[in-house]
């Protein structure tokens, strides 16, 4: 048996694995899409003919899994020469060692033609680490039909009147959107020392201004992306504020739509004009990238290249000289992409840039929904960023640490040595030989793809700092997490409190999946019901479309404005919710979602099980005078418990890992107070600045819980064998 | 029961009832089918009406009905099925034997196999997917097609081998004891009596592996570095950009994406209930 | 359907086929009320017809037991009787009450399951409060009546366990207590005995009998197998196809069946049967045919018995007896003898074309006997049972 899977395995992997021979190619990863990727597509086959003997293999990644990509791809050598991506990412990327200097890749020539700030953006202590080939800043988009010309001032727009509509749209809770309004009230997101100074006065005044724009109507509340571009194509909204990415949706999606941009105005309260940050996209090359690679660089920042790019790919590129291509020089929307990018201020580059990102946004959301004055709220994100960029803990001795793995494994030893003299036991291990040949294989699998890499994982718990050189901390992350480093054992984000909304999301979740999926089921299990098959197909539609999807289709209904449940509550005459800002409604936002996604399984798990509940059973009750209802509750419910208890078990267990929902639909607002341990986890291994021991650590403790709890669990619901 | 015959109150109270959870659980759905079918984007409402319905969406996401796209969009495909069909199988193929198993033997190591598994789903995925890129890398199986079936056996073969060790035990012993009597092996017996028995078992189980595989595109999109590798959740995600995002392309590739799916659950619904019900039953 | 509510059953105008076939008249003075009355039953599954218009009576303190073989809709009729199935057309009484339409909650009976449908996640002592607590039974009159059906059953030892860790015959016995406890106004049997081995079977055969003439409760009990059918019985109702075929006391259905279906269902072995014609041979009427002839009892069949009339002549293997000399009915070819011990059958044919006979012999005669032999047998007048051959009813039931 074990033999035949082998080879079945050993087959398919022969058959798929086909590994790919790379031919003398420049490989180079992009997130680009449409036009921006087909221009860059034109370039390459371009560069192609013009170098026989090149090929220039471009992969566009979802912009989701880029980093991560990169991140696992490039330290082990098997990422591209080269890679797109904005400039911001650098300090981070060179501090994982995943990107390499350019070199020749900017020869003299080219630095000369380039826009100096662009190249300023790529260069950290003296080194340029890619190629600028275009900036990206944000602007105003204009609706011609609302608005021919935009006023000189944000006052002035915000006090226009857009009947049933907004003067302006925005995503105001974005600290990237807000950026324009910080810098022209002289405020700015790090000082010369690189620490966090979006907080005092002026970046509270700020905050108020815009507070005041939603107070007055003038902006629609917590708009996402989506929905700028939506109230924008609708004629909704006189003027967006948005980047280059909008005008390139709008040439798929809204043909017919006139509209100008505009560079951002000024706000007249301060005088000082709204300066985006800008971002330079580069080429960045990575450890392996060949002198092939750096001359494809070099060449995507030529004249050539960029006019191409401009023309094709709407770039705002940042070699001077295409801009005095006629046509380019006549594209007056071009132009202003270029405006907005060199009148703003670029991106800083250091990591500490990174990690202030989360914490201002929920600064601004929170003095937007006014839960705290702009000022508290500003220096709340001050000191969560503290926390974030807190140094890493000490190296530690391993001494101990491998002493006591020494001892653990000399126990265990010792422990199998015991059992292996035992009387019996050679006897029972000849029992055990039939079993073994169903199940070598499989322990293998599961040793070799789960548990290897889990224990490893587990492992990194142990070690700080970065992927490429990790630093042996002994239980630092642990000690860490336990005391909230620190901080209020049950303040914001501490891990207690977190584990306390796990373990109400939790038991609120499973108790709903089961009770619905279990009156659900017992509805369609009548034995009268003619069109059970149609029910079950449309009940078990949840479980078949992706759950990303249907998440983010979730969030969109719970919009305050926008969302269906709203317009439903106002139809029935109820007062809107706006859903995000309170833990309550907000978690009651994912409970809703979750339920939704879960309880078809706990239904089709019902149906099973009451088929195998004996009829003469429940007619027994029903001649000793049992009425329905106390036939489901004193006969259906216990004969069903031990059917559902593995899947309640298997469930609760998903569903403390449910790590989609919580960060689709709340995105663990308001201010990560719906954020479960895993979210958590997730949080300081990809947003807060890639503290992956940090977060093995969290995931270890949740293995702990839950090893810990399903095993009590199990023993007082009387199951003794998951015990 | 005596609900032969049901009073017109209780038939339509539990219509009514039904009808109710059956729009809880399409709602949603209605609002991604508007939203695919809404070129322009769409918003509020209680109601999920498409705005200018067309099917451009779709056009866009099969490639604007350019060839060379299309037959991307086509090779595409053709990698999720391979992929999704590869890891089912491998699933069933691993999980069956070692189910039966730890359904009917007793052996050495038996409870801490148990044990195991269940902790393995336990574990947070956050930590094990860069050490699953390096075990990939050591099997020299990054960006294949073979690699990416290995991760999702990692999910997939725990939960298959507890699915179908609940279908096992609620097979009869008696019926693999008369055949063994009737002159068969053991192993005759497992294949020739009890698998037939537990197929609704098993169909679910490669429902649920092949399901997993086909709706994944993290993993995906990390693993496979060619175009043309590519699984289909991983060229929907590509709708998504950081500052915009095509919700309607987007949507619309979700349905094209579930199709398949919905189709399957169509066919096996009924395997569905009977298959999940052993699973859940202990011995 | 039949709008039967609400009036007193009374004895129906046209009363069916069925019914009144085999009724023998009672004598009206022991007469206790009526318990239980089904009264033009049907019920069809589908278009398939299960009963066909079935009356019923149980009198207080009676055991009535319903026989026949499998699909005649005997357990149907008791599900009827329970509430578990509604009838189609006809009603139900219990206790002078119309019940055709309540459910089984307010029938006031208690059943005992073929599968016994003990609930698995009680304890036996659970499972036999479930009913009496549902109730809203005082517990400590719960707890009273436990112990006494415990004690009668023997159940003392196994209060406190689960049903799966109990023997068949214990859960046997714990279904019946469950029933007990209840004290319903009727205990409805389904085929209770089926599932234990023989002899455990003849052991609670006699318990449940012993169990009815201790507590006098009225009692509807289904089986398929005539001897607990014949011991068990008061009145024994026999259903063929849907309808009761005949009702009666057991010996009397025994030794006058109404119909060739009753004779040949009840009795082991069963009824010989031989067609044959009616003659007159020295002025007494004779049944001929297939080897036998045998001289039937005219007070019995009186003016039935039309000379040349085609019958079919039936005789209980038991009801043969040696000939003496020259009185014989008929010579057996024996092919085969079955000794008992105490009694034998000897099988075998009256002509070499003729249809298997068995006669029984007792344990003496056996030995006599050997195969080859040809045995003359003889058969009393009162004992010969003749049918006709289309309608099979008995000639003296027509």
């Amino acid at each position: 048996m074990a033999r035949l899977s082998f080879a079945v395995i050993a087959a398919l992997v022969l058959l798929l694995g086909a590994a790919r021979a790379r031919a003398e190619t420049v490989v180079v990863w992009h997130a680009y899409r449409g036009d921006e990727e087909a221009a860059l597509q034109a370039v390459s086959r371009t560069y192609e003919r013009e170098h026989p003997g090149v090929t220039i293999d471009l992969l566009a990644i979802p912009h989701d899994a880029y980093s991560a990509k990169l991140g696992a791809a490039v330290p082990r050598g098997h990422g591209p020469h080269l890679f797109v991506d904005p400039h911001e990412r650098l300090g981070f990327y060179l501090r994982e060692k995943i990107v390499a200097p350019i070199g020749d890749g900017l020869d003299d020539a080219t630095r000369r033609a380039l826009d100096p700030a662009a190249l300023a953006a790529v260069t950290l202590d003296g080194v340029a680490y890619g190629v600028p080939i275009a900036g990206k800043a944000l602007l105003l988009f204009v609706n011609d039909a609302l608005l021919p010309k935009a006023p000189p001032t944000m006052e002035e727009l915000a006090a226009l009147v857009v009947p049933g509509g907004y003067p302006l749209a925005y995503e105001a809770t974005s600290a990237f959107f807000h950026a324009p309004f910080m810098h022209a009230f002289g405020a700015r997101m790090l000082d010369d020392a690189d620490h966090f100074a979006f907080f005092g006065d002026d970046a509270a005044r700020s905050l108020d201004f815009v507070r005041d724009l939603s107070r007055a109507g003038a902006v629609p509340e917590e708009a996402s992306g989506a929905l700028v571009k939506q109230l924008f194509v609708t004629g909704k909204v006189a003027a967006v504020i948005s980047g280059p990415w909008l005008a390139a949706e709008l040439r798929e999606e809204a043909k017919g739509l006139r509209y100008h941009t505009e560079p951002l105005p000024i706000v007249r309260a301060t005088g000082n004009p709204m300066r985006s940050y800008v971002t330079i996209e580069a080429a960045i090359a990575t450890p392996i990238a060949t002198p092939a690679a750096r001359a494809f660089a070099r060449w995507l920042a030529s004249h050539d290249a960029a006019v191409v790019r401009a023309r094709r790919g709407r770039q705002a590129v940042t070699t001077s000289s295409a801009w005095e291509d006629p046509q380019i020089e006549a594209d007056a929307e071009l132009q202003s992409f270029r405006e907005a990018a060199r009148t703003g201020v670029v991106t800083p580059v250091t990591p500490a840039m990174r990690a202030a990102w989360v914490p201002a946004n929920q600064a601004i959301l929170k003095a937007l929904r006014e839960d705290m004055t702009a000022k508290d709220a500003l220096l709340q994100a001050k000191h969560r960023w503290e926390d974030t960029m807190r140094p890493p803990p000490p190296p530690a001795s391993p001494a101990p640490g491998l002493a006591l793995g020494g001892l653990v494994l000399l126990g265990l030893a010792a422990l199998a040595l015991r059992r292996a003299r035992a009387a019996g036991f050679a006897a029972e291990l000849r029992a055990s030989m039939p079993a073994y040949r169903y199940v070598t294989h499989a322990a293998i699998t599961v040793g070799l793809l789960v548990v290897f890499p889990l224990a490893a994982g587990a492992l990194t718990s142990l070690f700080a700092g970065t992927r490429d050189a990790p630093v042996y901390v002994g239980l630092a992350n642990y000690l860490g997490i336990l005391t909230a480093r620190g901080g209020d054992l049950l303040g914001h984000g501490s891990f207690y409190l977190t584990l306390l909304v796990t373990v109400v999301w939790t038991v609120v979740n499973v108790s709903l999946h089961v009770g619905i999926g279990v009156a659900v089921g017992s509805l369609l299990s009548r034995s009268w019901m003619k069109i059970r098959a149609v029910y079950r197909i449309l009940l078990i539609l949840p479980w078949a479309v992706p759950s990303y999807v249907t998440a983010l289709a979730w969030k969109g209904m719970f919009h305050r404005q926008f969302g269906a449940i709203n317009a439903i509550l106002t139809w029935l005459g109820a007062e809107p919710v706006s859903w995000f800002s309170h833990f309550s409604t907000a978690f009651a936002a994912n409970v809703a979602t979750n339920v939704w996604l879960g309880f078809p399984f706990m239904m089709v798990v019902t149906m099973g099980a009451l088929t195998s509940i004996s009829k003469d059973v429940l007619e027994a009750a029903e001649v000793d005078g049992a009425t329905r209802w106390q036939r489901f509750r004193l006969v259906t419910l216990p004969l069903l418990k031990p059917a559902l208890l593995p899947a309640v078990v298997l469930g609760a267990v998903w569903t403390f890992n449910m790590f989609n929902v919580v960060f689709l639909v709340s995105g663990g607002e308001p201010d990560g107070a719906t954020d479960i341990l895993v979210s958590e986890a997730y949080r300081w291994a990809f947003t807060k600045d890639a503290q992956y021991g940090y977060a093995a650590a969290y995931a270890v403790l949740i293995f702990g819980l839950l090893a810990v709890s399903s095993r009590v669990m199990s023993r007082r619901l009387g199951d003794p064998e998951a015990a | 029961m005596n609900d032969a015959k049901p009073t017109r109150f209780e038939v339509v109270a539990v219509h009514g009832l039904l009808l109710l959870a059956v729009a809880f659980a399409v709602y949603p759905l209605l609002w991604v089918v508007a939203l695919a079918l809404s070129p322009a984007g769409m918003q509020g409402g209680a109601l999920p009406l498409p705005k200018d319905p067309s099917l451009a969406n779709f056009v866009r996401v099969l490639g604007g009905g350019g060839g060379e796209k299309a037959w991307l969009f086509a090779t595409q495909t053709f990698n999720s099925l391979v992929v999704s069909l590869a890891t089912a199988f491998m699933a069933v193929a691993i999980a069956t034997p070692a189910a039966y198993a730890l359904a009917r033997f007793k052996f050495v190591g038996q409870r801490t196999g148990m044990r195991t598994l269940l902790a393995t789903q336990m574990f947070p995925a956050v930590a094990s997917a860069v050490p699953l890129y390096l075990l990939l890398d050591t099997l020299h199986l990054l960006d294949t097609r073979a690699g990416l079936v290995l991760v999702y056996a990692s999910t997939a073969v725990p939960f298959a081998i507890f699915q179908l060790r609940g279908a096992f035990l609620s097979i009869p012993v008696d019926i693999e004891e008369a055949a063994m009597v009737d002159g068969a092996t053991r192993t005759q017996a497992f294949l020739r009596v009890v698998l037939p028995a537990a197929r609704p078992a098993i169909a679910v189980t490669a429902l649920f592996a092949f399901m997993s595989a086909w709706n994944e595109f993290i993993l995906a999109a990390t693993i496979l570095s060619r175009e043309s590798a590519f699984t289909l959740p991983v060229v929907l995600q590509k709708f998504v950009g950081e500052h915009d995002a095509a919700w309607g392309p987007f949507a619309a590739g979700a349905i094209l994406v579930s199709v398949p799916v919905m189709a399957l659950f169509y066919v096996a619904q009924r395997q569905l209930v009977s298959g999940l019900t052993a699973g859940g039953v202990k011995g | 359907m039949m709008a039967n509510v609400g009036v007193e059953p009374r004895t129906q105008a046209a009363p069916s086929a069925g019914t009144s076939a085999g009724e023998t008249p009672v004598p009206v003075v022991a007469e206790k009320p009526v318990r239980c009355a089904v009264r033009g039953v049907t019920k069809a599954f589908g278009t398939t017809p299960i009963l066909r218009g079935v009356d019923l009576e149980i009198r207080e303190g009676s055991f009535a037991v319903l026989v026949g073989s499998s699909g005649c809709g005997k357990s149907t009729l008791l599900r009827l009787v329970a509430g578990l199935e509604e009838a189609d057309t006809g009603s139900l009484w219990l206790a002078g009450k119309d019940v055709t339409r309540l459910p089984p909650r307010d029938r006031d009976i208690a059943m005992v399951f073929q599968s016994y449908a003990l609930y698995p996640h009680l304890t036996v002592k659970d499972n036999l409060a479930f009913g009496l607590k549902l109730r809203g039974t005082p517990a400590a009159e719960v707890a009273s009546r436990i112990r006494e059906a415990s004690a009668m059953l023997g159940l003392d030892a196994l209060l406190e366990r689960l049903p799966k860790q109990l023997s068949g015959g214990q859960r046997q016995r714990v279904a019946m207590g469950r029933a007990i406890v209840r004290r319903p106004s009727i205990f409805l049997f389904d085929e209770p005995l089926s599932n234990l081995d023989a002899a455990l079977r003849a052991e609670v055969r006699v318990e449940i009998r012993r169990l009815h003439d201790r507590l006098g409760a009225t009692t509807l009990y289904v089986t398929h197998d005539q001897v607990e059918a014949m011991t068990l019985a008061d009145t024994l109702w026999v259903m063929n196809k849907g309808l009761v075929e005949q009702k009666g006391a057991p010996l009397e259905v025994y030794e006058r069946p109404c119909t060739r279906f009753v004779a040949t269902f009840l009795g082991s072995p069963q009824m010989n049967m031989e067609s044959g014609v009616l003659v007159t041979k020295d002025g007494a009427t004779y049944a001929e045919g297939g080897g036998l002839s045998v001289k039937v009892d005219e007070d019995r069949f009186g003016s039935a018995l039309t000379r040349g009339r085609k019958v079919e002549i039936g005789v209980r293997p038991h009801d043969f007896v040696p000939a003496r000399s020259g009185a014989a009915a008929c010579s057996l070819k024996v092919e085969i003898v079955e000794a008992l011990g105490f009694e034998a059958f000897a099988h075998g044919w009256l002509r070499a074309s003729g249809p298997r006979i068995i006669a029984r012999l007792d344990a003496e005669e056996a030995r006599r006997v050997k195969t080859g032999d040809t045995l003359p047998l003889a058969v009393d007048p009162t004992k010969v049972h003749l049918f006709d051959p289309e309608t099979g009813r008995a000639l003296d039931a027509e």
